[in-house]
């Protein structure tokens, strides 16, 4: 790792953003340069192009206006002669007058006619040899209102224009009115009229393509079409194609206009690169601006960028010794951005790391100190821990004898409770047998004395019944004593029911109702004494029945009284039973007793050894894991002994280690 | 300096014009959305209807429109410039129309006119403005491209005269910088110019549209005593007042033939008669069919690129004329 970091090429963070954003930026400011130029280049060129358009037409428009001036001057002339229709003598005053009027016909006004007779102002210089033949005689023949023909030289040798017309004078002769205008004043505005710095203008006639007026003062009059300069070449083919649009020829911005009323066609050109010059500076001008920004970028990045990671040099710094051990360092920033923080935080951070470092060696000497410590006692304790165990294993096999004999007791214990407690048992059932016993002969016992009792209940019922009977055959002899009354009360009536119908019949008709009720009292009469001798009958029939009931109840009697004596007697056998049963009993639960003190007594011993048993079977199982444990403390203080050794080792390492670290300056040291 | 506030301005005009843009759309969204022209309305401005062509340009406008579903309110300003402003600035501010047909008075005046109809996009028709003031939709020109209309003409004679090499012509024009009158010229002396044939212009002069004007000039022409081959007249007023003075001269139009522009009424039944050779038929339906279309389209703010005969930067738009002459004669009359 150390080696591959040595070999690794180490570049600055400051080169790093020269070499990535300096291109950018030169790239950056190329592109603005360029487009600045292209923009600035096509607009110049428009304006440029506009501007020499509105030159073109500003002087094109100086140019008509002058030729319209000068030609509605000298129709108002000619309309004036016209009006007048002067004599010959007229026309020259006329002439005369208005010689001079216009500044730009030298010649003035003229006349030429038919017959070759020349009119002009007597001041004029005008001459004339062949008026017929002139050019603005023959122009003139063709119209009416005053227009200009074609250029051509005068007799001076200037170039000039004539506006000429028919005149009409109500004349034989045909007059033709003329005045010359020189090209001058027309050159004059075409070379000096132009609008626009460094353009030109020229104009040319179209019907045979000559120059009217140039700059080039040479080339007026001559004729472009043969022009061996390519921008009047250029131009020619342009006005044979009635082409007037704006153009570039030859690297010149050229514009073109017809002037109206006339076959003109007036150019103005400029040379594209004086256009374009203010672009080359400008392109310069940025050029130098941008390599002073480039310049200025690169200073300012160096210095920004210093400035910046001059901090985190320290911090590199910092972080490199720290690497190499060494935390005696400080980093200290005053800085309050980001990288101050950082180099803050590394600052507490080597602060904490070497307290920390300090610590773990102080403690890792101390842990060495002890680690010597334990392994001494964890040896001693292993010779003590197998010294137990050892003791331990005599004292198990001791208690597992006890727990053997103890056991033994217990069992004996056990099978004494169990016979015990079957004895109990069947004592219990005895007893229980002996009480059922008791409980039937008291039962025996109640009940015969019950049965005698009832006897004499018995034997007395008879005895009240019988008395009841002898009252009933009192009773039935008092009854025939009534009988026999009622039988002769029955007879008196009758006899009396006898004299009552004697009586009745003897009264007649009014003892008739009498005598059937006295018939009726003598039928009951008879009636009752049937009954009462009834009565009598059955009274004797019931006193025989009576009779044979007491006979059958003194039988019944002295049954019951030999029943007596016999129930008597077996009360007295009851009596003696329940006696021996009483007895034998109290002999049972006495035994019972003896028998259930007994099993308490094995109970208790059966119990008391099995808890012994349990016992030493707990002290055994302790014992064991008082072996066990005394085996593990063996076993673990080899593993302290080991490990204390380990410890040792480590914490002798962990010194060594710690040691590397530069926790102390040379100073302190 | 002065170049440097003109850009200014310029750049100025463009942002307000591009902030204003999404305004006038939403404005014209509100009435249609698509192409559809149902519910729109324009005002139509045009000098007077005196002429047949400008009366068809007027009828056809209004029945084009109305078959298109928009109504139109047509106004005549007579000649004066300052009546054709002040009709459009009233249209522009009664916020009643959605586009402005115009058919200037003076095209030098567009500028004028446009900054009259305020946020409204004008259509200019028959005479045309400078291109510096016309911008793709919003300030666009239709009509026939008045170039063709000359080269026709010239196409024409030239093959009738047996393709010399050397024509004696008189040129009638119309009214000073009118654009028909440029283009028509122009076209006329570039035809012969590119067939390498010499054209004598033995006359050339403006007749201001006029037959007695262009009448007048022949008689003063003819005292020139000049040969001739061939009269160009920009319309077939001038072409007739001409043929006027060639039967007055003695001249028949067999010996001289004759051009005219426009296809008038008076110009076919000329041409079916045997007198004026050739005329142009300037379709007004046409033309006014396209500056509705044009109009619906600008209205909706949508975009006229697709709109037929526009040219590259969609400044004009144009519909083609077409030549008439005795084959074809009756089918125009």
């Amino acid at each position: 790792m150390s080696k591959a970091t040595k070999t690794k090429r180490v570049i600055k963070v400051r080169d790093k953003f020269l070499v990535f954003i300096m291109p950018a930026i030169i790239i950056f400011i190329i592109l603005i340069i360029v487009m600045a130029g292209i923009l600035s280049e096509k607009m110049i060129q428009n304006l440029s192009e506009d501007a020499l358009e509105s030159s073109l037409n500003n002087q094109a428009d100086n140019i008509t206006s002058w030729l319209e001036k000068n030609l509605e001057n000298f129709s108002s002339v000619k309309q004036t002669i016209e009006a007048t229709n002067p004599d010959d003598e007229e026309l020259q005053e006329i002439l005369d007058s208005f010689y001079g009027y216009n500044s730009y016909a030298k010649d003035g006004i003229y006349i030429g006619t038919s017959t070759g007779k020349l009119y002009k102002a007597s001041e004029s210089t005008k001459i004339s040899e062949n008026v017929t033949s002139e050019k603005w005689y023959k122009d003139g023949l063709t119209r009416v209102n005053l227009n200009y023909g074609q250029t051509y030289t005068d007799y001076k040798g200037d170039s000039i224009i004539s506006a000429s017309g028919i005149i009409n004078l109500n004349r034989d002769e045909l007059m033709v009115l003329a005045a010359d205008l020189s090209l001058d004043q027309i050159s004059i505005i075409v070379n000096s009229g132009v609008k626009m710095d460094n353009a030109y203008s020229f104009l040319i006639d179209t019907n045979d393509n000559t120059i009217l007026a140039h700059p080039d003062t040479s080339l007026v009059s001559t004729n472009i079409n043969s022009s061996s300069d390519k921008l009047l070449s250029g131009v020619a083919k342009k006005i044979d194609n009635q082409d007037y649009n704006k153009e570039e020829i030859n690297n010149y911005l050229v514009s073109l206009t017809q002037i109206d009323g006339t076959d003109w066609v007036l150019v103005s050109y400029i040379k594209k690169d004086i256009v374009m010059s203010s672009i080359h500076v400008l392109i310069r001008r940025l050029a130098i601006i941008a390599v002073f920004a480039i310049l200025l970028t690169s200073v300012v990045i160096i210095v920004i960028v210093n400035y910046l990671i001059k901090p985190i040099s320290k911090i590199s710094d910092g972080v490199t010794a720290m690497a190499d051990g060494d935390f005696t360092i400080s980093i200290n920033s005053s800085s309050n951005d980001e990288i101050g923080i950082m180099s803050d935080k590394v600052e507490d951070f080597i602060v904490r790391m070497r307290d920390m470092l300090k610590n773990v060696a102080l403690e890792s000497d101390k842990l060495q100190d002890q680690s010597r410590t334990s392994d001494v006692v964890a040896k001693s304790m292993y010779e003590a821990s197998e010294k137990q165990a050892k003791a331990m294993q005599n004292l198990n096999s001791t208690v597992d004898e006890l727990a053997k004999a103890v056991n033994e007791i217990a069992i004996n214990a056990q099978t004494l409770t169990e016979v015990v407690s079957d004895t109990r048992s069947n004592s219990a059932k005895a007893n229980e047998s002996m009480q059922e016993s008791v409980e039937i002969s008291k039962q025996g016992k109640t009940d015969m004395e019950k049965l005698s009792f009832a006897m004499t209940q018995i034997q007395k019922s008879i005895e009240e019944l019988l008395l009841s009977i002898n009252k009933v055959g009192d009773a039935s002899e008092q009854i025939t004593g009534i009988v026999g009354l009622i039988g002769e009360i029955a007879e008196e009536t009758n006899l009396l029911s006898l004299n009552a119908s004697i009586e009745a019949a003897r009264a007649g008709e009014a003892g008739k109702g009498f005598a059937v009720v006295a018939g009726e009292i003598g039928k009951l009469a008879q009636n009752s004494a049937d009954n009462a001798q009834n009565i009598a009958k059955l009274i004797e029939q019931i006193r025989n029945l009576i009779s044979e009931v007491v006979t059958q109840a003194n039988t019944s009697a002295e049954n019951i009284q030999s029943n007596t004596v016999l129930i008597d007697t077996a009360v007295e056998t009851f009596d003696k039973i329940y006696e021996n049963i009483a007895t034998s009993n109290n002999l049972v639960t006495d035994m019972i007793n003896g028998v259930t003190k007994v099993d308490d007594v094995a109970t208790n011993v059966a119990a008391i050894s099995e808890e012994q048993a349990a016992s030493a079977d707990e002290i055994l199982e302790t014992s064991k894991q008082m072996v066990e444990q005394a085996e593990n403390i063996t076993r673990h203080s080899e593993d302290v002994a080991a490990n204390s050794e380990e410890l040792a080792d480590t914490s002798e390492k962990l010194t060594s280690y710690v040691s590397k670290f530069k926790l102390e300056s040379d100073d302190e040291e | 300096m002065k170049n440097t506030s003109k850009i200014l301005k310029r750049i100025l005009a463009l942002i307000l014009i591009v902030s204003l843009l999404p305004v006038t759309s939403l404005l014209t969204a509100c009435n249609s959305s698509s192409g559809s022209g149902s519910g729109l309305s324009f005002f139509f401005t045009i000098k007077d209807t005196d002429d047949d062509f400008r009366l068809s340009l007027k009828e056809s406008v209004e029945s084009m429109a109305k078959a298109q579903g928009a109504s139109v309110t047509t106004t005549l300003c007579g000649s004066s410039v300052d009546q054709q402003v002040i009709d459009i600035k009233a249209a522009a501010e009664s916020g009643k129309y959605d586009a402005i047909i115009c058919v200037p008075v003076d095209s030098a005046t567009a500028l004028q006119l446009e900054i009259a109809a305020g946020d409204l996009p004008v259509i200019f028709m028959n005479n045309k403005p400078d291109e510096d003031v016309l911008k793709a939709n919003k300030y666009v020109y239709v009509a026939s491209d008045e170039y063709q209309a000359g080269r026709l003409q010239a196409e024409y004679m030239y093959e009738k005269l047996g393709k010399p090499s050397s024509i004696n012509a008189i040129i009638l024009m119309g009214e000073r910088n009118h654009s028909g009158t440029i283009g028509r010229t122009e076209a006329v002396k570039q035809y012969f110019k590119e067939k390498n044939v010499t054209l004598n212009i033995v006359f050339c002069d403006y007749a201001s549209w006029s037959d007695t004007e262009a009448a007048n000039l022949m008689e003063i022409f003819f005292k020139t005593n000049q040969d001739l081959d061939v009269i160009f007249a920009n319309n077939d007023t001038m072409a007739l007042g001409a043929i006027t003075a060639l039967k007055a001269h003695g001249l028949s139009t067999s010996d001289v033939p004759v051009a005219g522009v426009d296809a008038t009424a008076d110009g076919c039944k000329s041409i079916a008669n045997g007198e004026l050779s050739f005329t142009v038929y300037q379709n007004a339906e046409g033309q006014s069919k396209k500056a509705v279309e044009v109009a619906i389209a600008l209205a909706n703010g949508n975009s006229t690129k697709s709109i037929e005969g526009a040219d590259d930067n969609n400044f004009c738009f144009y519909v083609d004329f077409e030549a008439v002459s005795k084959t074809n004669v009756s089918s125009y009359q």
